[in-house]
């Protein structure tokens, strides 16, 4: 499904973000992208979504090179792929309903597709009593899950969750792993970078390690380690 | 391509922005108003001085009176040399008998004149030519030369009425319109720019949160753009409304009045010289040019898609 080949991305054409990374992620699996701060996760999720341009090799998603991938049609990938963070960024003076409602708006959704997808995703994120809830009103966890359900709207084939649980505490952490964990089950592709280890080690799905921009360590059903 | 679903989305987002912003949409409305309505009164008077110049500049004519009684043919050959002056655009000749039955057409409705003219045994009116010059400034020589010895025993009177001074006036009148007037217009259009330019910038940065999560979850371009350009859309609209009501009263009551005075021949209305709709599609086009563009000036410098 996604394929790195030989990837390299520098910032200010000095630092050397990622280094030759060669990666193949195959539809339907669960990755646990780990390091240090600074390693190169979340660079490498960025260069996924067409946020920062790689300096050379490419990446391919489904045979299309996003390189080639003019400007213009990136938003359209980018429904394709969902994306979490660990700042969150749900828009404050609008509930939870609002918040997802107003992804789909702006990717063209009529009312009536917004009306009936967004109690679903709710639900899959088991927050539908929450629909009205402002963000300030809902705990940490609770409002990164209403974020995974704004990203599941498009009903994206790949989610990225770039330290989803990083300002979570263990309980709030462990609900939106296991709610991650349910998604891959439904059949999206999932990319966590983190470095939380007690939750990579509860997952044992791939573990891809990364260091200094490079990949130094691969392991199916791996466990956290630098 | 934007469907009409996103397309009213954007219509509608571009109006929640200049509401959230009501002051600042305000000021930045009425900074395109005055540069409006600088730029319209201007071009108004512009218009006006160059209208009265040239209805001006078509009165002036030199009349020669031929004294009564003067052969035709003398007539017809101080014509011919009058012609040949490469200074003459165009020389009318009304013969005795035209101007007598002329007056006698324009006073048949008076029975005096109309007796009077009756006992006349001889026409006491005078032939006349009566000279258009190519230039304004060419009137008092071809004035002077008719006035020559050679043509005395033949011409009564010379009669040439010198306009030049409130021609010149209305001229240096109208350079002063176009030098200050546009460095206005111009000094005002870079007011109108930087204030839009500041207004959209806020309002960038109002909306830096929704921005961000609409290129994350895969808006078009077009979608996070749109609702600036419409705001900056709706400032043109609304100064160019001002600025029409503005207008209204000058169109009806002063236009009206000063093309009168000028040349009373002629109703302001059965006439184009002013048409005001084209004015107001011309400020409406300024306005749009100058809201676009100081709008994609702030877009491009902080909206980050």
């Amino acid at each position: 499904m996604i394929k790195f080949q030989n990837v390299i991305k520098k910032y200010n054409n000095a630092d050397t973000a990622l280094n030759g990374i060669n990666l193949q992620i195959n539809h339907g699996e669960f990755i646990s992208l780990v390091g240090l701060s600074g390693a190169g996760k979340s660079t490498l999720l960025k260069l996924i979504i067409g946020e920062e341009q790689i300096d050379g090799g490419s990446i391919l998603i489904d045979d299309i090179d996003i390189s080639q991938v003019k400007k213009s049609d990136l938003p359209y990938l980018r429904r394709k792929i969902g994306m979490v963070f660990q700042d969150i960024k749900l828009l404050p003076k609008r509930t939870a309903f609002e918040n997802i409602a107003f992804a789909m708006e702006v990717c063209g959704h009529s009312l009536e597709k917004i009306q009936e997808e967004v109690p679903k995703v709710l639900e899959l994120v088991g927050l539908l009593h929450k629909r009205d809830s402002f963000p300030h009103e809902m705990s940490g966890g609770e409002k990164q899950r209403v974020a995974i359900a704004r990203s599941l709207s498009h009903r994206p084939v790949l989610l990225l969750a770039d330290e989803p649980t990083g300002n979570l505490d263990e309980v709030n952490a462990g609900e939106v792993l296991d709610l991650l964990l349910k998604i891959n089950q439904l059949g999206t592709t999932v990319i966590l970078a983190t470095h939380a280890a007690d939750l990579v080690n509860k997952i044992k799905k791939r573990v891809i390690t990364i260091k200094e921009g490079k990949i130094t360590m691969e392991q199916e059903k791996g466990k956290y380690k630098l | 391509m934007l469907d009409s679903i996103s397309f009213l989305r954007i219509i509608k987002t571009g109006f929640v922005n200049f509401w959230r912003n009501l002051w600042l949409s305000m000021a930045a409305t009425m900074v395109m108003t005055i540069t409006l309505v600088i730029f319209s009164t201007l071009f108004l008077m512009f218009m006006l001085t160059n209208y009265s110049i040239h209805t001006i500049q078509n009165t002036v004519d030199i009349s020669v009176y031929f004294k009564i009684g003067l052969a035709e043919k003398q007539i017809a050959s101080i014509q011919k040399s009058v012609e040949s002056d490469s200074r003459v655009k165009e020389v009318t000749y009304v013969s005795a008998t035209e101007a007598f039955n002329d007056f006698k057409d324009k006073h048949q409705n008076d029975p005096l004149i109309t007796q009077s003219l009756n006992e006349l045994t001889e026409n006491p009116l005078p032939a006349t030519l009566h000279i258009k010059a190519n230039q304004l400034g060419d009137y008092p020589a071809i004035a002077q030369n008719l006035e020559k010895d050679q043509y005395k025993q033949f011409i009564d009177k010379v009669n040439f009425e010198d306009n030049r001074l409130v021609i010149e006036r209305l001229g240096k009148i109208l350079r002063f319109i176009i030098t200050f007037g546009l460095g206005l217009v111009i000094v005002f259009a870079i007011i109108a720019i930087l204030v839009i330019y500041n207004t959209i910038t806020l309002t960038i940065y109002n909306r830096k949160e929704e921005v961000e999560i609409m290129r994350l979850v895969g808006a078009t371009n077009w979608y996070i753009r749109g609702p600036f350009l419409t705001e900056s859309i709706l400032y043109s609209i609304f100064s160019t409304i001002i600025t029409l009501l503005f207008l209204l009263p000058i169109f009806v009551k002063v236009i009206p009045r000063v093309v009168g005075y000028v040349n009373p021949q002629i109703s302001f209305y059965s006439n184009n010289i002013f048409n005001f709709w084209i004015l107001i599609l011309m400020l409406f086009v300024l306005a749009l040019v100058l809201s676009i563009t100081s709008t994609t000036m702030a877009i491009r410098k902080y909206l980050k898609i």
